[in-house]
C-alpha cells in the first residue's frame, strides 16, 4: 500500500515535470526541424537543419538586439546594486534629515500599480526627447524600491561595532559600504542582481512604448514585433528567434537554480 | 553627527531626486492627465470630466474589465489548487527534490513573450501540439485561440502554468512553518490524511493562500503580452485586456489623457478588488 | 600632563539628557574606569571620546588639542568593542593591519607592528585565520591587537569582557591590566562590573543617570563612598542598609533603630542634625558574628550589638554569607563570615557592629561627615 502510494507520487511528479519541461524541449527541437516537420511531437528531428536560425538572423537584427538587451540589463543591474546599496546603507545606518520620509515614500511607491504611472512616464520620456535612446530603457530603472528595501533589511542586521571599527580605522562611509558591508552581503546582493537582471531582460511593455527603431530594440521586444509582423513566417523561425532570448537564461538557471528560485520568489513576495 | 548627516544626504540624495522625477511626478501627472486631451504633438487642452464620462460608457473598456474577471475566475482557483498540490507533493521525503522544484520553476524564469509565442504554437488549431495529442487519443481538435468561448480560458491555463512554480515556493515556505509537534499531535488524535489536510495544513497555509490570491489577481489585471502576442485581443474582443486597451490608446490612437484615465481606473479597480478579497477571506476565516 | 580632558560635556538624545555636565581630567598613562549600570551614560561618554557620538555641548581635549568636532580617524584613539567589531571576511592579519594601511603607514612598519602585537598577545600562529575560526578569548585578543598596532594616544575599552564566560573573563582582566601597565597608554575602560572596576582601575568614576557620583582610587570608593548609591554599588557582597534616627545621648551621638543602637564617632556626625532620619550602612565583611553562647556582651544602649535570627546560610567555600533578621522587627541583614563557626538556620546570633566601620547617609543619600571628600 505504502509502496503503491510512493509510485503514484513519483508518477504524478514525473507527469508534472514533463508538462513544464517538454514544451521547451519541443521548442528547442522544432527550431532544428525543416518546415514540413515542424508540427511533429517528436523531440529528435529527422532532418536537422539550421535554416530557421539563418532565416531569423537574416530577417531581423537579432544580434543587435542581443547586444542591446545585454547592455541594458547589465547597466540596470549594476546601477541597482551600486546606487541601491548606497541608498539602503544611508537609510539603514546613517541619520540624516528626511530619512523617515524617504522610508515611507519607498513603501508607498511599491503599493502603486505600475499601470498608473505608465502613461505619465511615457509622456515624460517623450518630452525629454528620449524616445529611441538607451536612456529611455535604462534611466527609469536606475533605482528599484524593492531592491532598496531588501538591502536595507539586510544592512540593518550587520552589527554596529563593524561600522564603529571601520570609522575608527579611518574609513569614509562609502568605503565602509563597499569594503565591509558588500563582502558580508553577498547572498542578498546576488538575490537583487538576479531578479533585477531577469526583470530587465524579460521586460517587454516598456520597450514597446519607448523604442520604435529596430536597431535599438531589446530581444523580447524584437521577438514580439517579429512574431506579430509575420516576419517569422514559419513555426521554426519564430521559435528560433525565441531561443536567442531563452538559451542564456536557461544556462544561467541550470548553474544557479537555487539562487534564481530564492531571488525571484523573494522579490515577488516583497514587491 | 554632522559628518553622518552629510554622508547620509549625499548617499540617499540621488534616490530622493529619482523618486521625485520617476515616481512622485508621474503619479501626480497621471491625475492631471485624467482632465486633459493630448496627442503628444499639439498643446494639451483641458477636457474637464470628458475622459471620465467617456470611460464610464466605454463598452470596450468594460469588455476588457469583464474579460479580466473571466480570466481571474479560472486563473486564481486553478493557481491555488495546482500550486498547493505540487507543494504538498514536494513537501515529502523525496529523491531529487531540488530537481522537481527546479523543473516546476523553469517557466517562471522564461520571458512572458517567449511563453506566449511558444503557446500560440501549442494551441494552434491545425498543427498545434495539443490538438495533435487530442487527435491521437481520438478526440476532435479544439480551436483554442479562435473560439470566443475557449480563448480566455486557454490563456488563463497558460498563465497558471507559467507562474505555478513561483507559488509552489510560497506554499513550500509556509509548510515549513507548521510545527512538527502540531503534525504529531494531530496524528496521535487519529486523524486521517484528509482530516490532517483539512484541519491542520489548509488553515495553517491561510497567509500563503491570501498572498497567492492577491498576487495572482494583481497579475491578472496586468495581463498584456499574452493577448498582445497570441490573439491581439480577439476573437470578438474576448481576450482584450485592460492594459492592452491602455497601450493601444497611448500608442495607436495617441490619446494620452484617456490612456492615463484607464491607468488610474485600473489602479482603483485593483485596489478595490484586492481589498474586497481580503475582507472576504477574513470573514470566511472568522466563520 | 593631562591626556584626556572633559569640560562641561553634555549629551542629549532628543528630549532626554544622557550625560550631564561631565567634567574630568584623565592623567597621562592612567587606566581610568567608568562604571555604572545600564543607562548611566558610561558608553556614551566613551563613544564621544572616540568621535562616534556627537557632543551636544562642552569640549573634549586629547593632549590639550580640542577634538570635539573631529572625526574618529583624526583623534588618534583606538577602541575595543564589546562584540569586538572584527571584520568577519578578513584574516586576523588583515584585521590588524587595515587601520594602518588606511593611514598610509609603510609596509615594513605595518609588518613590524603586527608582529609585535601578535607576539605580545600570543596570536602569531593565528594570523591567517578568520575571526569565525577563533575562540572568544582569541577574538578578544585580536580586538586588543587592532587597538595596539595603531599606537594611539588613548585606548578606549567598551565592556570588552562581557561576552566572555566567567573563567576567561578573569584571565583576560589580568591580561588587560598587565598589558596596560607595560604599554603605559592612557586608557578609558567602561564596564558595568564593579569587580572589573576595582581590580583594573587606577581611578574609578562611578556614574548614575548621566552624572558623576564619585571619582577616586578603588580603595577610596570602598572605604569612603560619598553617597548611598556608590556605597551600594561598590563592594561584593553589597553593603547592608538600615533606616533609623540619630539622638544625642550624654554628649554622644547615638544611631537608633529597631533592635540596635550604636554610638557613632563624632567626626561622622558633623553635618547631621540631631533627630534627623538617617540610613546606616555596614559592609557584610565588617560585621562580627558571635555565637549566642558567648553572652558576655555588653547590652548597653549604645553598644553596637544586635541580635539576629539566622534565616539562610550560603556557603561559598572560603567564606559564607549569613542572612539574618534583626531581632525586634528590624530589617534583613547579611554578614560575611569565615567558616570556623557557622551558625545554623533558626539560631539566634549576636552581631557586633564596629562603630568605626559604620557609614551614615542622610535622607538625600549623601554620606554624612564626608562632604569635604567628594571628588
Amino acid at each position: 500500500m505504502k509502496q503503491l502510494r510512493r509510485i503514484a507520487l513519483y508518477a504524478g511528479l514525473t507527469i508534472a515535470a514533463i508538462t513544464f519541461i517538454y514544451p521547451f524541449l519541443w521548442m528547442a527541437s522544432a527550431t532544428f526541424k525543416p518546415a514540413a516537420e515542424a508540427g511533429s511531437l517528436a523531440l529528435i528531428p529527422h532532418d536537422i537543419t539550421l535554416d530557421n536560425y539563418r532565416t531569423m538572423w537574416a530577417r531581423a537584427p537579432f544580434g543587435r538586439a542581443l547586444v542591446n538587451s545585454t547592455f541594458v540589463a547589465t547597466t540596470i543591474t549594476l546601477a541597482v546594486l551600486v546606487f541601491g546599496s548606497m541608498t539602503a546603507y544611508a537609510m539603514a545606518r546613517l541619520n540624516f534629515r528626511g530619512r523617515p520620509a524617504l522610508n515611507a515614500a519607498t513603501i508607498a511607491v511599491l503599493m502603486v500599480p505600475g499601470q498608473l504611472t505608465l502613461i505619465p512616464l511615457y509622456t515624460l520620456i517623450v518630452q525629454l526627447g528620449w524616445i529611441d535612446t538607451y536612456a529611455a530603457l535604462i534611466v527609469p530603472y536606475l533605482f528599484n524600491a524593492t531592491a532598496i528595501l531588501m538591502l536595507r533589511q539586510f544592512f540593518l542586521q550587520i552589527p554596529q561595532s563593524l561600522i564603529d571599527s571601520a570609522r575608527m580605522d579611518g574609513m569614509s562611509e562609502p568605503r565602509i559600504l563597499f569594503t565591509i558591508f558588500w563582502p558580508l552581503s553577498k547572498p542578498v546582493l546576488s538575490i537583487v542582481a538576479i531578479f533585477t537582471f531577469m526583470g530587465a531582460w524579460n521586460e517587454v511593455l516598456w520597450p514597446l512604448l519607448v523604442v520604435r527603431e529596430q536597431n535599438l530594440m531589446t530581444l523580447p521586444q524584437l521577438l514580439t514585433v517579429f512574431a506579430l509582423g509575420g516576419g517569422a513566417g514559419t513555426v521554426g523561425v519564430s521559435l528560433a528567434s525565441a531561443m536567442v532570448l531563452v538559451v542564456p537564461v536557461v544556462i544561467a538557471y541550470m548553474f544557479l537554480q537555487r539562487n534564481f528560485i530564492e531571488s525571484m520568489a523573494g522579490s515577488g513576495i516583497k514587491g | 553627527m554632522r559628518a553622518e548627516q552629510k554622508s547620509g544626504s549625499l548617499m540617499a540624495g540621488p534616490y530622493a531626486a529619482f523618486l521625485l522625477v520617476f515616481a512622485v511626478y508621474p503619479i501626480a501627472f497621471a491625475l492631471v492627465l485624467v482632465f486633459l486631451q493630448w496627442d503628444l504633438v499639439t498643446v494639451p487642452t483641458f477636457a474637464g470630466a470628458n475622459n471620465i464620462r467617456l470611460l464610464l460608457h466605454d463598452g470596450r473598456f468594460w469588455r476588457a474589465v469583464a474579460n479580466t474577471f473571466v480570466f481571474l475566475s479560472i486563473h486564481v482557483p486553478l493557481q491555488i489548487v495546482t500550486a498547493l498540490a505540487l507543494a504538498l507533493a514536494l513537501n515529502r521525503q523525496l529523491a531529487g527534490r531540488s530537481f522537481w522544484r527546479a523543473a516546476f520553476f523553469l517557466p517562471v524564469v522564461i520571458s512572458g513573450a517567449v511563453v506566449a509565442i511558444l503557446w500560440s504554437h501549442l494551441y494552434a488549431t491545425d498543427v498545434g501540439l495539443i490538438n495533435r495529442l487530442l487527435v491521437k487519443i481520438g478526440l476532435s481538435p479544439v480551436p483554442w485561440l479562435t473560439d470566443p468561448r475557449t480563448a480566455m480560458p486557454a490563456i488563463a491555463v497558460m498563465v497558471t502554468w507559467k507562474n505555478v512554480g513561483f507559488y509552489v515556493i510560497i506554499y513550500l515556505a509556509g509548510l515549513q512553518y507548521i510545527p512538527r509537534s502540531c503534525q504529531e499531535a494531530i496524528e496521535i488524535e487519529g486523524a486521517s490524511a484528509w482530516q490532517r489536510f483539512r484541519y491542520l495544513t489548509l488553515p495553517s497555509l491561510l497567509p500563503q493562500t491570501i498572498l497567492v490570491v492577491t498576487l495572482s489577481t494583481i497579475n491578472g489585471f496586468q495581463l498584456f503580452i499574452e493577448p498582445y502576442v497570441m490573439t491581439g485581443g480577439g476573437p470578438l474582443r474576448r481576450t482584450y485586456s485592460v492594459v492592452l486597451y491602455l497601450y493601444n490608446n497611448a500608442f495607436a490612437y495617441q490619446k494620452m489623457g484617456y490612456a492615463a484615465t484607464i491607468g488610474v481606473a485600473l489602479a482603483l479597480i485593483i485596489g478595490i478588488v484586492v481589498f474586497a478579497q481580503r475582507r472576504l477571506i477574513g470573514r470566511a476565516e472568522a466563520l | 600632563m593631562p591626556s584626556v580632558t572633559f569640560e562641561h560635556v553634555r549629551k542629549r538624545f532628543g528630549d532626554s539628557t544622557v550625560v550631564e555636565d561631565f567634567d574630568l581630567v584623565v592623567a597621562d598613562g592612567e587606566l581610568l574606569v567608568l562604571v555604572g549600570g545600564s543607562g548611566s551614560g558610561k558608553s556614551t561618554i566613551l563613544r564621544m571620546v572616540a568621535g562616534l557620538e556627537e557632543v551636544t555641548s562642552g569640549t573634549i581635549r586629547i593632549d590639550q588639542r580640542d577634538v570635539t568636532a573631529l572625526p574618529p580617524r583624526e583623534r588618534d584613539v583606538a577602541m575595543v568593542f564589546q562584540d569586538y567589531g572584527l571584520y568577519p571576511h578578513m584574516t586576523v592579519r588583515e584585521n590588524l593591519s587595515l587601520g594602518l594601511r588606511l593611514r598610509k603607514i609603510p609596509r615594513q612598519e605595518i609588518d613590524r607592528r603586527v608582529t609585535w602585537a601578535a607576539g605580545m598577545l600570543g596570536l602569531a600562529s593565528l594570523l591567517d585565520r578568520k575571526p569565525k575560526q577563533l575562540s572568544g578569548g582569541q577574538r578578544q585578543r585580536v580586538a586588543m591587537g587592532r587597538a595596539m598596532v595603531r599606537e594611539p594616544k588613548v585606548f578606549l575599552f567598551d565592556e570588552p569582557l562581557s561576552n566572555l564566560d566567567a573563567g576567561l573573563r578573569a584571565q583576560m582582566r589580568i591580561e588587560i591590566g598587565g598589558l596596560q601597565r607595560r604599554l603605559k597608554t592612557t586608557t578609558i575602560y567602561v564596564t558595568h562590573d564593579q569587580v572589573e572596576a576595582m581590580t583594573l582601575g587606577d581611578r574609578i568614576v562611578v556614574l548614575a543617570d548621566g552624572r558623576i557620583q564619585q571619582i577616586g582610587r578603588p580603595i577610596d570608593l570602598y572605604r569612603a563612598p560619598v553617597n548611598r548609591f556608590v556605597a551600594g554599588f561598590i563592594g561584593t557582597p553589597p553593603m547592608n542598609f538600615v533606616e533609623g534616627t540619630l539622638r544625642e545621648n550624654n554628649g554622644q551621638a547615638v544611631f537608633i533603630t529597631e533592635g540596635l543602637s550604636i554610638g557613632v564617632p563624632r567626626e561622622k556626625t558633623l553635618t547631621a542634625n540631631p533627630t534627623q532620619s538617617l540610613t546606616l550602612g555596614i559592609r557584610p565583611e565588617d560585621l562580627r558574628v558571635e555565637s549566642s553562647a558567648a553572652q558576655s556582651v555588653d547590652d548597653g544602649s549604645s553598644a553596637g550589638v544586635l541580635r539576629g535570627r539566622v534565616v539562610l546560610v550560603e556557603r561559598l567555600g572560603g567564606t559564607s554569607h549569613v542572612h539574618f533578621d534583626v531581632a525586634g522587627g528590624g530589617s534583613r541583614m547579611m554578614a560575611s563570615v569565615s567558616n570556623d563557626r557557622l551558625p545554623i538556620v533558626g539560631e539566634t546570633i549576636v552581631v557586633r557592629v564596629p562603630p568605626e566601620r559604620v557609614h551614615l547617609f542622610g535622607a538625600d543619600g549623601r554620606a554624612i561627615g564626608r562632604t569635604a571628600e567628594i571628588v
